[in-house]
């Protein structure tokens, strides 16, 4: 692919591009706009460096691919529930997002997209994972590839959020229940027609039509297989720096090796459809 | 932290990896350079260098400062440098070295301290390296888990890595060995740092001794999960000419082959080590 607006320099051949040459805290051209929405289709996450955004100005990029989408549970910055607040300093028991996941798949239409900007982040440390479910799914071998493309799984968020939140946690929509959604285990990505693995270590709960003793074993082998390092790129981050990776084919894992110093920022997450 | 003086040390992870500047591998190291680069490797267990120009003897120079020099017991390497290894792959590769978590040569009696990796030729994108601190897989373990692998001692066979990788085409230093094995203890001490590290890996220990089969199985199918625990690790991001140089006895690596069918050429130099204890 040629970009004429932006720069784009991969950063593994499988996952993850750096893009220079764009201010996203302005109006992109539609020409500009249309390179970046390439760039993630291609590289499945895409990486800016020394981007001065304003809340803003941040969920204005964000509104560029599609609605903002509210978490059901995460904290968010005073008068911006479209954002969630990034945040592990030395009070920190726990960080949000240290299994593999795709953000928020306990939902009905999961988010398609989520981004990233981080002001402050350690000396060194904290970097974020990223894996590629195109890669994932097609490195399977057909005959499992044959069997997990005709099945469905849970995604459940009532273990994941209680025990960040707490029984209490307060659900945004005054539902008292935590999501959770039947989806299938490989998706068609809706915009490039390629398949991804859609199953996660965070959310994804049982198989549905197997038995426990199947499922487990099967999503154990489907959690130890994304886990490959050769479908992954790791970033370090720099001061404002912003990752976007799309949901629909790209899981993620943050790195928590930096306690008890301080990682903050904001991110913005762009509501998504319902996988198929 | 330590304070260098002769170079400057900036770390990739605040658990592993440091990257080195300030010095010339290929030239005549000073005495308070050596110190610092020891120092740095000790503290960081693995030091990445950037733009080295070396010749092979250039680099086994630089190697025997830190020790006798390692001849491997199959690996090819280019003529007339016995301690010098090609790591190489391109569009004919069917594997390639070091793909699964490993310390190099377990398999010996008294494996490397250390080795050194110069990459001339690498892909656009892809080809890291990745490490993995075994002081802090150690450490990260329960105690109970600690105070059983503090008493036990595994097997590091090569048989079954090598013979599938050069059957008969190695270069074998003893023709009735041929494929070493060795027995080592579970957790190793540092004879620098007097840490404790685990010492277990996935190309080359087989067995724990004194389990039986299932238990063995289970505890380093265990291990070997726990190593891969990313917050053990870096990533480390190649250009033409940059050199790694780790730490065998406290860390751990695994290369990452994303880039086929494009090509990843370069030589490592291995330092001679002690038997474990």
């Amino acid at each position: 692919m040629t970009y004429e607006t932006i720069e784009v320099e991969p950063v593994t051949p499988v996952i993850g591009a750096e893009i220079s040459g764009v201010d996203i805290s302005k109006p992109l051209g539609n020409q500009t706009y249309q390179e970046i929405h390439d760039a993630l289709m291609t590289h499945q996450v895409i990486f800016f460096r020394d981007q001065d955004m304003t809340l803003d100005e941040h969920k204005e990029f964000g509104r560029l691919f599609g609605e903002l989408h509210i978490h059901p549970t995460a904290k968010a910055p005073e008068g911006h529930p479209e954002i969630i607040t990034i945040h592990a300093d030395e009070k920190s028991k726990v960080v949000a997002g240290m299994k593999w996941h795709s953000d928020v798949s306990c939902d009905l239409e999961p988010p398609m997209g989520s981004i990233l900007h981080l002001h402050t982040i350690p000396d060194s440390g904290g970097d974020t994972m990223f894996a590629s479910g195109y890669a994932a799914y097609e490195a399977l071998s057909d005959p499992v590839k044959e069997l997990v493309s005709g099945l469905k799984a849970w995604n459940e968020s009532a273990h994941v959020h209680r025990d960040r939140f707490g029984a209490s946690g307060k659900l945004r929509d005054g539902d008292d229940s935590y999501p959770s959604s039947l989806h299938p285990i490989v998706r068609t990505h809706p915009v490039t027609g390629r398949k991804a693995l859609f199953v996660n270590e965070n959310f994804t709960t049982r198989i549905d039509g197997l038995k426990k003793t199947e499922s487990d074993a099967i999503l154990k082998m489907l959690y130890d297989h994304i886990a490959t390092p050769e479908f992954h790129c790791r970033f370090r981050w720099g001061e404002k720096s912003v990752a976007f990776w799309d949901n629909r084919c790209a899981q993620h894992r943050t790195v928590w090796d930096y306690y008890p110093q301080v990682r903050h920022g904001f991110r913005v997450t762009i509501a998504g459809d319902k996988p198929f | 932290m330590t304070e260098f003086q002769t170079i400057n040390v900036e770390p990739l992870s605040p658990v592993i990896g440091a990257e080195v500047r300030g010095v010339d591998l290929s030239a005549p190291i000073g005495q308070q350079t050596f110190q610092e680069l020891h120092d740095a490797l000790m503290t960081h267990l693995v030091l990445f260098f950037r733009d080295q120009d070396m010749t092979l003897e250039q680099h086994k120079d630089f190697g025997r400062l830190f020790g006798e020099l390692h001849v491997h017991p199959a690996a090819p390497g280019p003529a007339g440098h016995p301690e010098v290894i090609n790591v190489h792959a391109d569009e004919n590769s069917s594997w390639v070295v070091g793909e699964t978590w490993h310390s190099d040569v377990t398999c010996d009696d008294e494996p490397p301290t250390g080795s050194i990796l110069h990459i001339h030729e690498v892909p656009a994108s892809g080809g890291d390296t990745m490490y993995a601190n075994m002081y802090r897989a150690y450490e990260a373990l329960s105690e109970p888990i600690r105070d059983m692998l503090d008493g036990l001692t595994a097997v590091h066979d090569s048989e079954h890595t090598l013979t599938v990788r050069y059957g008969e085409d190695g270069r074998f230093r003893d023709p009735d060995v041929r494929y070493p094995n060795a027995v080592h203890p579970v957790v190793r001490t540092h004879p620098v740092t007097g840490r404790k590290a685990l010492y277990v890996n996935s190309s080359y220990t087989t067995a724990i001794n004194g389990l039986s089969k299932k238990e063995s199985d289970a505890l380093l199918d265990m291990l070997f999960r726990h190593i891969a625990t990313p917050e053990f690790h870096c990533r480390f991001r190649w250009q033409p000419k940059s050199v790694a140089f780790w730490d065998n006895r406290a860390a751990q690596h695994k290369a990452v082959w994303d880039y086929y069918p494009a090509t990843r050429s370069g030589y490592r130099v291995t330092v001679k080590g002690d038997r474990p204890f």
